[in-house]
């Protein structure tokens, strides 16, 4: 693998070629993406906008590696993700990936510090109560730890989502509408915790979004229309 | 590798909790399985240490020697009371009559007649006790019995009361709580009455030609110098038997083995209708964990790991369960311990085997990793992209050789095991092969059936249309609920039309074919009058009578009898005596399966009929030469025909009908059985009979069909129940399944009611959806249970097929209205909703 330089400045993290995604269902084929290149590089944050069934959730869920391509390559770091079997795709994600879902997606039988432990257990590793105290503290859970997300508000369960996506210090993290199941006060508190931790964190944020205020906060915005990228 | 294994229980835990409702029904099913397998185990590995520790008390000595109807030579009686303690026993039916002189009444009673050695080992208890070795009191003029409870339970008589045996009066001096030389204290025919031969002899009962016992119990004095083969020798020529402990002891294991098998297989049918419990709990809960497994693998996990974190949970689930199964299971003995003692031993000692704990556990184990392993693997199917939407049918597919392996190699060890325990191999074959093949078949018409339903062409209306498409999409949970609701119902359906068979078979052969009652031990020289008597109340046509002797087989074609290998299921034929008929004409019924029945007036040497299968066993065929011994004479009989021999008939059923030639001049008896022709002229006849005669006995048939009937009916009600589990368990995976589409119906009635559909209209379509899902169930499960209990009453029972209709018709319907009616109410809430409020909340 490519060692890592630091301060480079534009630093090729990810890159698509001509990706395509057919779904099938029982009567057609429907061409969800229909040949998307991109770049992504280091420490930048991309917001991806568009029309609602243009693709967007299913063109982030191929860099996080949890959708199936059809045609096209994918590389992580010249490694190419496209030709993965579905054990290396997990370890892939466990390593490189933490994501962040519209609808929390915790786990109801686990408490907060647990759900924030899940990744490094799963991957096999010792859970890290400290590294978890420290992100809970950083979202602002401090003393919400033992709580299970029955008992969280919906700005707090994303906010716990949040912290898991960051246990294993990913170097992406990628985000499907974390607020959209959420008010404008819990919005923009979890926006703005996210680019804040991002930022601290080091690492690359990809982040859909139907918010023209929060796509701006970006450093890049890609448009996406019918499958395709628009300028 | 500890360590790893650690790692992954405590998040399995974690991920385990608040869910363990969930494993009710896979807890039960382990549960049952596991108890009945351990608690046979423990009872036949018992009984089998039991009967090694008290063998010799049991058979009353070292050796038995025993004849019928003649007593032993002479010089065989000296010579044992030479070489060793003896005692000298005489066992015959009789009728013991009871009540006030004017209006006597009878039953009939299994007499034992005893000397003063008797018993050689352990001791005669009764009660009230009696510090005495044998409480006949021998002074006269009082003569004295002892009798079994189960007389003074049946006809109220107790002690200090008169009866009479033969010419005798008898004052009843005890009841007998424990009589040594007994291996099972349950009556064969008759209750058990003790009495000192002296007594005995002045009844007037030794008649010849009676069927008398007589028995001597031996033990050596000097026990490594006699032996057997030394008793063998001495018994040469003459029709003395021999038992030793050691061959008494493998027929007693013999029956326990066959009976533990038999309850075993139960147990493991038992287990393995939990399979199906269990496979359908687990599919339930890994439907209800969806989401659950779908975050994990977002988060990176292999499908590897959270197999091995479910896994870790049914594992949990197994020892839980397993623990309190084998604990009751082993205790059954204990808690069985004060019936078995007066049931079967006089005193019963239990305690734990290994063997038996082990079995179960094994067999626990490898059924729930077998039926949990198939439902864990749909967690790879499981994509974690169906957090955003429902997963198309893009996969990878992926399915683990290893995996495959370990459940090949599972099913292996459990075949073992099963040829294990049930002995042999034959049967074992079978049963492997019909429980593969009804799984098989399960799924196979499962299939067959979504796919004709998938493929039909022809409109049949617009909501059929909608069903259809619903049942039969891809992603539909309608196998899964046609699957576990199947075995089930084609296990209740088969268990209906067996017992129905079985109930018919009965009443039918109690009401014609079958006689009502037999009379046995007819003197030669009573059977002409009893014949008139028969005539007058009965009619010609309703008694039937036939000279009956015993004698043993010693050569088949000039060769004897030990060392000659036969089928292991006729074997019973060699081994002791056997009745014997004779009839120069054609008896009545009699079905020839080859050749023909000799000529009315034939007088040349021997010739036998044999029942057809017995003679395929001990591979005979017309022409072949029988050697008996009657009597201490060898009489050698050629086979002439062979005939059919239908048990089920009750009626008499020799299996050696000879010539008349010269046999007629034995000593013997006749044997009758009277048809049904009403219950209260029957029982006039036969209370005639046995007043006038007082050495003869009837056996009433209709009381013992009843109790076996009320065996096999125990045996209905325990496989029915376990069936029944087997339904509860399908609607726990149909709770899995609703629950789980419960979001995708949700916003299917919001559309539905957008677009012009009533609650009642909705609901109607729901009933269709899930009425036709539960009709195929039915369907299958029908042909399946027909199909099943065809060839098990056709092959095993030998009964026609009889069923009830409405019985049938209640079974059909009741899976798919329980499908219906289940789901509705767990989607009342659904279908009420208001169709805004739906698609604004959840969309
Ligand atoms: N299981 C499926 N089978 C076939 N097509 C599907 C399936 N799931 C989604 N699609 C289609 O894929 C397209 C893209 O979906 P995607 O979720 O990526 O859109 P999106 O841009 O994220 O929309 P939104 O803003 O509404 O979330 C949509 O047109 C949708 O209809
Ligand atoms: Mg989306």
């Amino acid at each position: 693998m490519t060692p890592k330089i630091k301060n480079e400045k534009k630093k090729k993290l990810i890159e698509l070629e001509n990706i395509h995604v057919d779904l099938k269902s029982s009567f057609e084929t429907i061409n969800v993406l229909k040949g998307i290149n991109l770049k992504i590089f280091k420490n930048e944050s991309v917001g991806i906008v568009g029309e609602s069934g243009a693709g967007k959730s299913t063109l982030i869920m191929c860099i996080a590696g949890l959708e199936l391509i059809s045609k096209g390559k994918i590389f992580f770091k010249n490694l190419p993700i496209h030709n993965l079997n579905e054990d290396d795709l997990a370890l892939y994600r466990s390593k490189n990936i933490g994501v962040i879902f519209q609808s929390f997606n915790l786990l109801p039988s686990m408490t907060a510090l647990e759900n924030v432990n899940l990744p490094i257990e799963i991957s096999g590793n010792f859970k890290n109560n400290k590294m978890a105290m420290e992100l809970l503290t950083a979202v602002g859970l401090k003393n919400r730890i033992f709580h299970y997300p029955h008992q969280l508000s919906g700005g707090e369960q994303q906010r716990v989502a949040i912290a898991r996506s960051l246990i294993s210090n990913p170097e992406i993290l990628i985000a499907d509408e974390p607020t959209g199941n959420l008010d404008k006060k819990n919005s923009e508190d979890v926006i703005k915790l996210l680019f804040q931790l991002k930022k601290h964190f080091g690492s690359t944020l990809i982040l859909v979004t139907h918010d023209t205020f929060v796509a701006k906060l970006c450093d890049r915005i890609i448009r996406i229309d019918n499958g395709l990228i628009v300028k | 590798m500890l360590l790893e294994t650690l790692k992954n229980l405590t998040l399995s835990i974690r991920e385990l909790r608040g869910s363990f409702n969930e494993f009710k029904i896979v807890v039960a099913s382990i549960f049952l399985g596991v108890f009945i397998i351990s608690a046979v185990g423990s009872i036949s590995q018992n009984l089998k240490s039991e009967i090694k520790n008290k063998r010799v008390e049991m058979l009353g000595g070292n050796f038995e020697l025993s004849t019928t109807y003649q007593e032993f030579p002479k010089n065989i009686k000296s010579w044992l009371e030479e070489n060793g303690k003896t005692t000298h026993i005489i066992e015959l039916r009789t009728m013991l009559s009871y009540g006030s002189q004017s209006s006597l009444k009878r039953r009939i009673v299994e007499l034992k007649a005893v000397d003063n050695n008797y018993p050689l080992v352990g001791k005669v208890l009764t009660s009230p006790f009696q510090n005495v070795k044998l409480p006949l009191g021998t002074k006269k003029p009082e003569k004295k019995i002892l009798i079994d409870k189960s007389l003074k339970d049946q006809i109220g008589i107790d002690v200090g009361d008169f009866v009479y045996l033969g010419k005798s009066k008898f004052k009843i001096n005890g009841i007998i709580e424990k009589e040594p030389d007994r291996i099972f204290s349950f009556a064969t025919f008759g209750p058990r009455v003790l009495l000192s031969t002296q007594a005995l002899n002045e009844t007037g009962l030794l008649k010849a030609g009676s069927l008398i016992k007589y028995k001597t119990k031996f033990i050596p004095n000097n026990k490594n110098k006699i032996n057997l083969a030394t008793l063998n020798d001495l018994v040469k020529g003459t029709n003395v038997s021999i038992r030793s402990i050691e061959n008494t002891t493998n027929n007693f294991n013999n029956f326990v083995d066959r009976t533990s098998i038999f309850i075993s297989l139960v147990g493991l049918i038992t287990l393995l209708i939990s399979g199906a419990g269990i496979s359908n709990g687990v599919k339930g809960y890994i439907i209800k964990k969806t989401k659950n497994i779908a975050i994990m693998k977002s988060l990176g996990a292999k499908n590897s790991k959270v197999l091995n974190i479910y896994l870790n949970q049914i594992l949990m689930i197994f020892l839980i369960s397993i623990i309190p199964a084998i604990m009751l299971g082993i205790s059954i003995p204990y808690l069985f311990s004060p019936i078995i003692s007066q049931e079967l031993f006089n005193t019963f000692e239990p305690s734990i085997f290994l063997q038996p704990i082990s079995i179960s556990f094994l067999y626990g184990f490898i059924i729930c990793i077998l039926f949990t392993i198939l439902p864990l693997l749909k967690t790879y199917k499981i994509k974690p992209i169906e957090l955003i939407r429902k997963s198309s049918e893009n996969s990878l597919n992926e399915t683990s050789y290893k995996i495959k392996g370990i459940i090949f190699i599972l099913i292996c060890i459990l075949c073992v095991l099963t040829m294990n325990l049930i002995n042999d191999k034959k049967l074992s074959f079978y049963i492997l092969i019909s429980i593969t093949g009804s799984f098989i078949f399960i799924y196979g018409l499962t299939n067959l059936k979504f796919y004709i339903l998938s493929k039909i062409k022809f409109r049949l209306g617009t909501t059929f249309e909608y069903v259809r498409k619903a049942i039969t999409k891809s992603n539909s949970f309608a196998r899964s609920i046609v699957i576990s609701f199947s075995i089930g119902l084609s296990l209740l359906i088969t268990l209906n039309i067996i017992e129905s068979s079985l109930d018919k078979r009965i009443t039918v052969a109690i009401n014609q074919q079958a006689p009502s009652h037999f009379l046995i031990d007819i003197q030669p020289q009573q059977i002409e009058k009893i014949k008139n008597i028969a005539l007058s109340f009965l009619g010609e046509t309703n008694f039937n009578s036939q000279p009956m002797l015993r004698g043993r087989i010693t050569e088949l074609n000039n060769q004897l009898v030990q060392g000659i290998k036969v089928d292991k299921e006729v074997e019973w034929v060699l081994r002791r005596d056997r009745a014997f008929s004779w009839s120069n004409k054609i008896p009545k019924n009699t079905k020839l399966i080859s050749g023909e029945w000799w000529p009315k007036n034939y007088d040349g040497p021997l010739l036998v009929s044999i029942g057809d299968k017995i003679a395929k066993g001990l591979n005979l065929k017309i022409g072949d030469k029988i050697k008996f011994n009657i009597l201490g004479r060898s009489f050698e009989a050629q086979i002439f025909n062979t005939r059919e021999i239908i048990w089920e008939n009750m009626d008499i059923n020799f299996i050696f009908i000879l010539s008349n030639s010269n046999i007629e001049n034995a000593p013997h008896s006749w044997i009758a059985t009277t048809k049904n022709v009403g219950q209260n002229l029957n029982n006039s006849f036969v209370e005639k009979i046995v007043s006038e005669f007082s050495n003869i006995s009837s056996i009433s048939i209709e009381e013992s069909y009843k109790s076996i009937k009320s065996i096999l009916n125990l045996l209905i009600i325990i496989i029915n129940s376990i069936a029944l589990i087997t339904l509860v368990s399908g609607i726990i995976v149909l709770a899995g399944i609703i629950d789980v589409g419960k979001k995708d119906k949700l916003y299917e009635v919001a559309i539905l009611k957008i677009l012009g559909a009533t609650p009642k209209r909705v609901a109607y379509l729901w009933f269709k959806e899930y009425f036709i899902i539960g009709l195929i169930t039915s369907v299958i499960s029908l042909i399946i249970g027909f199909f099943v209990s065809y060839v098990l009453l056709n092959y095993v029972f030998n009964i026609e097929i009889y069923f009830d209709f409405k019985m049938i018709c209640i079974l059909t319907l009741l899976v798919p209205f329980l499908i219906t009616i289940f789901s509705l109410l767990r989607m009342m809430g659904l279908i009420m909703s208001k169709p805004l409020v739906v698609l604004r909340s959840y969309f």
